[in-house]
Formats: structure tokens, sequence, C-alpha cells
């Protein structure tokens, strides 16, 4: 892992039910291509997008581009089994909060290996910090599986569940950066985020500041982050490369 | 209200044929002695040799004499290093509570086979990985021996990999600071360091930029700091306790207020502003560390009547 960490700067999200949509991530040249299961695909396409995941998964792995899946917490084993084909590099995991979820995941990946002929034990688990529970309990989650690789911090559904944050204070998201920072560090994992700031965050954020948020992740120490949107790809890249 | 009057931190080499001269000269509170292992020979004996000379010398301004260690080497290195007229240590590379009960049990033995006061040595926490970060309450909490966190900034910015150099307009780390001065006081211990930009660059930046960065991190709830240059020292021993005009507003604030009680009154107006019970309570604790920083001034005046050597 270690020699490839670096390389893995821009994580873009790509809607797994919209296939052509997705093979478009060639032409913006992401270190990771993310198929999501999670909130780009609406709750009526979420089966037929798991039964076409397979070829998605196939297709991509087959390229230079490291292929994850972004599973959805509440469907996760429905979402790791359509995504278990030889070509996957690894799960995200949004909102782990307790270890036995993570230990149990990891446990379920081992089986699914087995059963899909995909090679053991290199399916990677990246866990998204989402929750209150999930910053505290930070170290505890990513020591609960060897397959954990990356350790990141996601927005949306924690200011949902932290409560709204004022326009302009950007406090509390330093304090739970910091938190995910010092875990992945003591454990030797990738830390994935990005300082972006209120109102220019996500799928809204410009090129600008996507840079912006990139490069004072860079400087905080994290190494990657994700790109809601195809155009944030260039600039996390470039972000997470140079001052 | 501060554990200890230690203000000023200043760490020295045995390795310095001035040590002494210097920590005489410096006026810190505390002095922080460094050795090398020389290689070729036997290091634990050759730093017995001179280490209790050197803690003798760095002593004689008044200061507290602690002894830098590795928390990977400890167990040898304090066989080399523990002799009476140390107040403790400082323990660099900590991950751990473990590492902390490791190191007090040897300060027992080594207490009793060397004459020290049993219970007597602490343990000083010098966290520069993000293990340490993390287990600071454990490591706080794994022996009465625990006494101070500081943050080794650079040796953090490099094990977190952070960019070293000061760009960002925040203080990056801001939340550690936060967390190791909770937790050090929280045992009822405390924690040293500067605040940022300085606290980085370690930059000599002039005495009044130095007394900025010092008044904020005293503000932030540091007690002291490691001084990395002998001329950030007298700012530290000014700044890290109550300055003159607080002591005048306190003394002010107990005289008034005790009148006001007399008169049967909760709460009596000074230029403007109600003092009350809490504000009191906080211009006693004000007025006890300054008459503290004050006496600890004192102590060491009455050392340096003699001289350095």
């Amino acid at each position: 892992m270690a020699e490839t960490m670096n390389l893995r700067r821009s994580w873009m999200v790509l809607p797994a039910h919209k296939p052509e949509e997705a093979m478009r991530y060639q032409e913006y040249k992401p270190d990771v291509a993310v198929l999501d299961l999670e909130y780009s695909v609406p709750p009526k396409d979420k089966e037929i997008t798991r039964k076409n995941l397979e070829r998605l998964v196939r297709d991509i792995g087959k390229s230079q581009t490291e292929v994850f899946v972004r599973i959805d917490r509440d469907t996760r084993w429905a979402d790791v089994r359509a995504a278990m084909y030889r070509g996957i590099k690894g799960i995200v995991f949004p909102g782990p909060e307790e270890p036995g979820e993570v230990a149990e995941l990891g446990e379920f990946i081992t089986a699914m290996e087995k059963e899909r002929g995909v090679d053991p034990e290199i399916t990677e688990l990246v866990l998204m910090l989402e929750s209150a529970k999930g910053f505290w309990n930070a170290a505890l989650l990513t020591g609960a599986s060897p397959r954990v690789t990356a350790l990141g911090v996601g927005r949306i559904d924690l200011t949902m569940k932290l409560g709204p944050v004022p326009q302009g204070e950007f406090r509390l998201y330093r304090f739970l950066m910091t938190r995910a920072l010092v875990a992945a560090r003591m454990l030797g994992k990738q830390p994935l985020g990005a300082f972006f700031r209120p109102g220019s965050r996500g799928g809204v954020a410009s090129k600008e500041d996507t840079l912006k948020a990139a490069r004072e992740a860079r400087l905080m120490g994290f190494t990657g982050c994700f790109c809601a949107k195809p155009e944030q790809v260039a600039p996390v890249n470039e972000g997470f490369t140079s001052l | 209200m501060p554990k200890y009057i230690r203000r000023s931190l200043f760490a020295l080499s045995i390795e310095d044929s001035r040590s002494g001269e210097k920590a005489y000269h410096s006026w810190a509170d505390a002095i922080i002695l460094d050795f090398v292992k020389k290689a070729g020979q036997d290091w634990q004996e050759d730093i017995k040799s001179r280490m209790p000379a050197s803690i003798n010398q760095a002593a004689k301004g008044g200061a507290e004499v602690f002894i830098r260690i590795n928390s990977e080497a400890a167990a040898a290195e304090l066989v080399a290093t523990v002799f009476p007229g140390i107040a403790g240590v400082v323990l660099k590379g900590v991950n751990g509570g473990e590492d902390i009960k490791k190191v007090s049990a040897c300060l027992d033995v080594l207490e009793e086979s060397r004459g020290i006061a049993r219970g007597s040595l602490e343990i000083d926490v010098e966290v520069n990985t993000a293990a340490g970060v993390w287990n600071s309450v454990e490591i706080a909490r794994a022996s009465p021996r625990f006494g101070t966190f500081t943050a080794n900034e650079r040796e953090l910015y490099r094990n977190l990999g952070m960019f070293p150099e000061p760009v960002l307009e925040f203080e990056p780390l801001e939340y550690i600071k936060s967390q190791l001065i909770t937790v050090a006081t929280s045992v009822g211990g405390q924690a040293q360091g500067f605040s940022y930009p300085l606290s980085l660059t370690e930059k000599d930046a002039g005495e009044d930029e130095i007394k900025k960065v010092v008044r904020r991190a005293r503000d932030t709830g540091f007690k002291g700091a490691v001084c990395p240059h002998v001329s950030w020292i007298k700012a530290c021993n000014e700044g890290f306790r109550p300055s003159p005009d607080e002591v005048a507003y306190y003394r002010k604030v107990r005289e008034v207020f005790s009148e006001g009680l007399k008169r049967g009154l909760a709460s009596v107006p000074i230029d403007g502003k109600m003092i009350d019970i809490p504000v009191d309570l906080r211009a006693k604790l004000y007025l006890e560390w300054a008459d503290r920083a004050a006496a600890r001034d004192e102590e060491k005046a009455k050392a340096h009547e003699k001289p350095a050597s």
C-alpha cells in the first residue's frame, strides 16, 4: 500500500446507475474511480444498478485507474455483494460507528473474495467518518480490520448529524479533520479530506475553491480527497501535488 | 492556577562545556539536559561519569533540572542519567500509557538505589507523534508522576505529514494544543507551548513579537514554554504569569468586593464592570499565581547571589 498511497489524490465519484456517464471518468484522469451506490443513485434505480455493477467494475478494473465502490451504509451487504468482482480495488464504507461493523464487513469481503475468485486479502476498505460517534471511535474503527487503508471525512452526513454550520464558521470541521488526520497518521493510513469552506463545498465548489481546499488540506497533512464533480479532479490533483 | 511555576524551559547539552554557565545566566525556570551516546565506548558509563556534575552545574542558577530521555531506550538511558538534583525526566517518543508505566517503574528502582525521595521524580511528556496525541488521556493518567505535556511542533508536523512552513492563515495544531492543555490540566498537570506561527518557525523575532506570542500562549492555557533561544526566556518569565496591570486590577477587585460583601452586596461595580463572586475568585487565583511567580523569581535571585562556578 505505501508505494501507491501518494498517487491517490483524486477520488472521483461516478454515478454507478449511469454506466456511460461513469465511463467518462477517463476524460478527467482521476487517480481513483469511485462507483457510487450511495447518494448518486436514486432509490428506484438501486436494484438494477447493483445488477449492472459487475460490468463496470470489470471494465474500469482493466484500466490503469483503480476502482472502488462506495456502498450505502443501510444496504451495505447487498452493495458489497454487487461490487465484489475481479477488478475491484476496494470498498468505501461511509458512516461506520462501531468497530464491529468494520470487522464484520471485512469478514464479509473475505467470503466474497473466495466466492467470486477475487485475489484474497487484497480488497481494501476506506472508512468515511460521518458522525460524532464515528469520529470519536476513529482509531478503533481503523484498527478493526487489516483491510482499512484510508480514513476520510464525510461532509454531508456530518453536517446533518452535528447540526447546521453557520456561514463563515469552519472551526468544527477543523477539529474533526484534525482528529481524523491524527488517527490516520497514527495507524499509517491515508488521510482523506479537503478544507472546503461553507457555501462552496462538494458539488457546488468552484475549481478555484477546490484547488484552495486541496492545497490547504495538503499543508495540513491530508493526501487526497473525493471529487463530487468531474471538474474538481484537475484542481484536486494539482492541490495535492504542488503548493 | 498552574501546578508548577515553570514559565521558561531551556535545553542544553551536557556535551557543551559551557552548559553550566549558560544555564546560570539564562534565568530559565527549568533546564532540560540532553546527552549524546558516543559510539565506540560504553555510553552508559561515560554519561554516568559526567551527569552528576552537569546536573549540579545546571541547577546553580536556581533552575529545576530535567533530563530528556527517549522512550524506546528509556530503561538504559534512565540508569545513565537519573541522579540526585533532578526534578524529573522529559520523555520523548511516547506512544501510550505503557511507556509511562515502564519509566515510572524504572524511576521507583532508581529513586531507591540513588537516595532520591520516593515518588518525587516527575515524568514530563514531549509529544511528537500522532499516537502521543491520540493517547494523551491514557498517557497522562498512567502515573501520578505525570507532570506536563509539551508539544514538539516541528516533529509533530513531520509525523502528521504537515507542511512545515507557516503558510496557513489559521493555527494548524489548534485542536491538538487544546487537547494537550485540557488533558494535562484534567489530571492536575499543565501544558507548555507557544502560539503559531513563532511556535513553528522559532525565529528570533524580537522582543515585542515574542511578548505577543507568549501572551497568546498564556491566554490559550499554556503555563510556560520550551525556549528555542535564550533571548525568549525573559519574555516567558514575565509573560507566563499575571501582568503588573492585572495584579493591580485584581488587588482592587478583591478590596472593593470585600467592602461590598461587608455591606451585604453580592456584586459591586468597578470602572463600569460588575464584580461578583466568580470575578473575585479569579482575582484570588491570579494574585496567588503572581505571588508564586514572584517567589520563584526571588529563589532564582538568591541562587544568583552565588557565582556560577
